[in-house]
């Protein structure tokens, strides 16, 4: 006998079986029923941007994207931090370079085709989380591998929770993990129309928009912390030391 | 398998009692996080009925274990994760020990897993000539001080930041840090390569998510997020009851969990891990590993005491425990400290080996007010010294007293003649002050207290006086 | 109406003028008061150190005694809350007197939850002058939802000032025989306790419940001080206390 026979006869010896489990559970997964919700209010831009500021998170607005270079040029300036980094591909047209910044983007990497095969996708798939073929010296960025010294990580965002100020990052060809993981600085650019009121709204937009979760899904909330010693809240442990939310249509 | 060392709790009692430096760490404690989840719980408007949702989402699985368990098995299997079911302790140590065979693994990163501490995963792991490095700072900390956890959320929480210092300077070769935020830099700057490095990334999972065959995990460090994203092989390691139906019902837990654990509305990171990386993906690990452990927890299905499997690890009951805020965790000698270690201790680890620990608690009922899925804790604690009257494992002489005692409750006429005497000759000991020094067989109360005199005559003496002018 | 008064042991054979002043108390609120003569324990020692046969023996007891009254009484959260939510769960199997010790339950207060909530007492006859503090004991707390009814039947005394300790809420440590079995961790907890209350500067610590009254004074008494006034509220609302 296996250790999993084992486990699931000991499992089925101390609960009466219900006869229709699959017929309830199935029903229960086809519904998935939503829970108690706190009531968000209506502005939810301005709700989430408050509760991200609530996490420690800062958080910059534009209404057009093509600013949003110059914002960050500001903010590092400010704070006296590198002017370099890393985004994901779908950001390499932004014009970095004039705003004095030094943003490399991720390599393009092999889309999986339905008949199995890869390819690199030229255009981004509607609705998705685009794909993108680098244009070289156009758009005035260079190609290379994810680097653990990267000072600066730019991503965008699935969407976002206004609920907890939180962003939720899917996983993917085009939108590596690591780019907002490793760099001291996650910059993340939020477009409003993608701000959602709660966790719920956000699974049911991954719902719509993909056939199933990808490897990971992340919710960031602020820069990452530690109270471990004296329970003090100390920003920057393994993760980013800072976050800044840069609200712009995308 | 973790020795459990709960036979020792009145001797530790005592020692911590008197531990300076520990009783200034735990006032920290119910300052950060009793106070924390007192300003953010009043966030959810409907509590009540978030709570009662939370319970019932576990109690949903928990009365179906089979079928959610097999639902989930199979939906992350279908991504590529490879399921492992572990009976004890020593079976997860084997599994995790054979796939680091399997692949090759030199070094382990691992963030904070209370079920590996149930196994003793390091030891056995650094055995088989696997080196494992701690990520969780707390947990860090703990392994180069070669301590346990003391608390299920902030292990780390008896000690103070000059240890650390001292702790650092001394393993790390660098000279003494003194402020937080440095000694917080310095374990990032050394861990760092730790990350990079590392084959294989061990984490546990907050839940499992039967919908998409999902691991749930929430930090704040993100290291979380690294030991399940850079090496090439994750083993998550859990508990059979930790499955969740959807996302919607994770949802709702995720309301409640860090705001019970840490007075946070949500923690940093929310990671949800489903298969290993496919071929487009530019990240994660090429192999996923999920071991389910039963460690005695299916004993606990069909009882009166399946309560406590809906326990989603929170430490609120810990946090709010007058007894742990006293003693901190260490002296509960196992792996789950506070309230719920008082009862999974002696479920999961014997009832004979924690005789003391259903019965160090005053049964105050402040953990069961905290708990975010309504676990009656108090109740529990009740049921387990029934347990230990029924199989005779009190001591004589409390089970002659309580006998004693119900015997003369249930004889009016002796009992009123009993207390009669009784109080008289203690008003008389009394004497002057009106106050007992010593009181034989009740050492316990004396050694610290007086035992305030009774005034001499019952009530029910007075009263039938006064009625019968 | 007419209220069974239960005693409880404690105040029985400890400090009796407790159980006097409460009657005052009911009678002031205009109740027909009988104190069954029989009346013992109330069973919760046997049923918190796991020994249900005599809990269940004297639940019976208890219910014989009092189940012909209107409303019983109770000058204690603890002994109280047995009866309101512990006696049902050691009759679930038995369904008639389930029902019976439901209905029971129903009708049993703490006393200050009858005063206030029930009688809703406007005035009472204490003269107690000056600040004191008030700890609220678990059971009545959490068991009972006690905590604003002592507070409001206070406030109806001119002269009462009272002082907020931090942590009133918190466990004295008292615990029934936890407080001789794990006397070291009791008596620590009581030392909080009776630090919360030397931090207001008040002269008089205030409670519902006698085993938590003891308890505190037997600290306070022990760390030498003998001025401070332990009281049961009974004893500040009908001013008998000494």
């Amino acid at each position: 006998m296996s250790a999993r026979d084992n486990i699931l006869n000991k499992i089925r010896k101390a609960q009466t079986p219900n006869s229709n489990a699959a017929e309830v559970i199935a029903q229960h997964l086809a519904q998935h029923p939503r829970g108690p919700r706190p009531n968000i209010p209506d502005d939810l831009v301005a709700h989430f941007k408050a509760r991200a500021l609530k996490l420690s998170s800062d958080v910059l607005e534009t209404d057009d994207s093509k600013n949003v270079p110059q914002l960050l040029a500001d903010y590092l300036r400010e704070k006296s931090l590198p002017m370099s980094g890393v985004c994901w591909p779908e950001l390499a047209d932004l014009p970095w370079l004039a705003a004095g910044l030094e943003i490399h983007s991720h390599p393009p990497l092999p889309h999986l085709n339905p008949d199995g095969t890869t390819s690199h996708s030229t255009k981004p798939a509607s609705g998705q989380v685009a794909g993108y073929l680098p244009k070289g010296e156009e758009a005035n960025i260079s190609l290379r591998e994810f680097n653990d010294t990267d000072a600066v990580g730019v991503t965008s965002a699935f969407c976002a929770i206004a609920e907890t100020g939180t962003l939720m990052m899917l996983g993917g060809a085009d939108t590596p993990a690591t780019t907002s993981l490793l760099p001291e600085t996650h910059v993340a650019i939020v477009d409003p129309k993608r701000i959602v009121a709660t966790m719920e709204d956000a699974w049911e937009l991954m719902r719509k928009e993909f056939s199933q979760p990808p490897r990971a899904v992340n919710f960031i909330s602020g820069p990452s912390r530690t109270a471990d010693i004296e329970q003090t809240v100390t920003l920057g442990a393994h993760g980013p030391y800072r976050v800044l939310l840069i609200l712009a249509p995308l | 398998m973790m020795q459990n060392n709960a036979l020792q709790f009145k001797r530790q009692v005592t020692i911590k009692l008197a531990d300076v430096k520990l009783q200034g760490a735990l006032s920290r404690l119910q300052s950060r996080f009793v106070e924390g989840r007192s300003a953010v719980i009043s966030e959810i408007a409907d509590l009540p009925q978030t709570r009662d949702a939370a319970a019932g989402i576990r109690n949903r699985v928990l009365n179906d274990l089979e079928h959610w368990l097999l639902h989930f098995e199979r939906e992350a299997t279908a991504r590529g994760t490879v399921v492992h079911w572990a009976e004890t302790g020593e079976d997860v140590n084997r599994i995790v020990t054979e796939i680091a065979a399997q692949h090759g693994v030199k070094t382990a990163a691992k963030s904070k897993s209370m079920v590996s501490e149930e196994c003793g995963l390091n030891d056995a792991l650094e055995r088989a000539g696997v080196t494992v490095m701690e990520t969780d700072l707390g947990e860090y900390i703990l392994q180069l001080a070669k301590e346990a956890p003391s608390h299920i959320v902030a292990p780390v929480v008896h000690k103070n930041k000059e240890e650390v210092a001292d702790l650092f300077a001394e393993k790390h070769g660098l000279p003494r840090k003194t402020g937080i935020a440095e000694l917080c830099r310095e374990a990032r700057e050394i861990l760092r390569p730790a990350f990079l490095n590392a084959d294989m990334g061990i984490s546990g999972a907050n839940f499992l998510i039967a919908e998409t065959g999902s691991a749930l995990i929430v930090t704040n460090e993100g290291n979380g997020r690294l030991v399940t994203t850079l090496p090439r092989v994750h083993v998550a390691i859990t508990g059979i009851e930790k499955v969740v139906p959807t996302l919607e019902d994770v949802s709702t837990l995720l309301r409640l969990l860090p705001r019970s654990a840490t007075g946070q509305s949500i923690t940093n990171y929310v990671s949800m891990l489903t298969g290993k990386k496919s071929v487009t993906d530019p990240d994660g690990p090429e192999h996923f590993h999920i071991i389910l452990l039963d460690n005695g927890r299916s004993s606990l299905l069909g009882g009166e005491m399946q309560d406590m499997l809906r326990c989603i690890r929170c430490g609120a009951c810990m946090n709010h425990c007058p007894v742990y805020q006293n003693i901190g965790g260490h002296a509960y000698g196992w792996v789950y400290p506070g309230p719920m270690g008082s009862i999974l201790t002696p479920l999961l680890s014997g009832l004979e080996n924690s005789p003391d620990l259903p019965n160090a608690s005053t049964l105050c009922g402040a953990c069961a007010v905290v708990c975010p899925v309504k676990i009656p804790l108090p109740d529990l604690l009740r049921k387990l010294r029934e347990k230990q009257m029924e199989r005779g494992m009190k001591s004589r002489q409390e089970t002659l007293l309580l006998k004693t005692w119900a015997w003369f409750a249930l004889h009016p006429k002796l009992y009123a003649f009993a207390t009669k005497v009784g109080v008289k000759f203690m008003a008389i000991l009394g004497g002057k002050e009106k106050l007992l020094h010593n009181l034989p067989g009740a050492s316990g109360w004396t050694n610290g207290r007086d035992f305030p005199a009774p005034t001499g005559k019952t009530f029910r003496e007075l009263y039938r006086k006064e009625h019968n002018k | 109406m007419r209220v069974g008064f239960f005693v409880t042991c404690l105040v029985d054979a400890m400090r009796p003028r407790i159980g006097f002043a409460a009657i005052k108390l009911l009678e002031a609120a205009g109740c027909e008061v009988a104190v069954p003569e029989q009346q013992t324990c109330c069973g919760q020692p046997g049923y918190n150190s796991g020994d249900r046969k005599s809990a269940t023996a004297l639940a019976l007891k208890f219910l014989a005694e009092f189940e012909s009254f209107d409303y019983v009484v109770v000058p204690s959260g603890s002994c109280a809350g047995m009866t309101v939510k512990h006696y049902p769960d050691l009759f679930k199997d038995d369904a008639a007197l389930l029902a019976r010790f439901t209905a029971l339950g129903a009708r049993t207060f703490e006393l200050t939850d009858f005063l206030h909530n029930v009688a809703q007492l406007k005035s009472v006859p204490g003269k107690f002058h000056g600040t004191l503090t008030y700890h609220d004991s678990c059971s009545g707390l959490r068991e009972l939802d006690v905590y604003q009814q002592p507070r409001a039947l206070l406030a109806t005394m001119p002269d009462v000032t009272i002082k907020e300790m931090v942590e009133s809420t918190t466990c004295c440590g008292f615990g029934g025989t936890f407080s001789v079995k794990y006397g070291e961790l009791s008596t620590r907890m009581a030392d909080n306790k009776c630090t919360h209350i030397a931090d207001t500067n008040c002269d008089t610590i205030v409670g519902g419940d006698l085993g938590c009254l003891l308890n505190i004074e037997g600290r306070l008494r022990r760390n030498g001080d003998h001025s401070t006034r332990v009281l049961h509220i009974a004893e500040v609302l009908a001013d008998t206390g000494e």
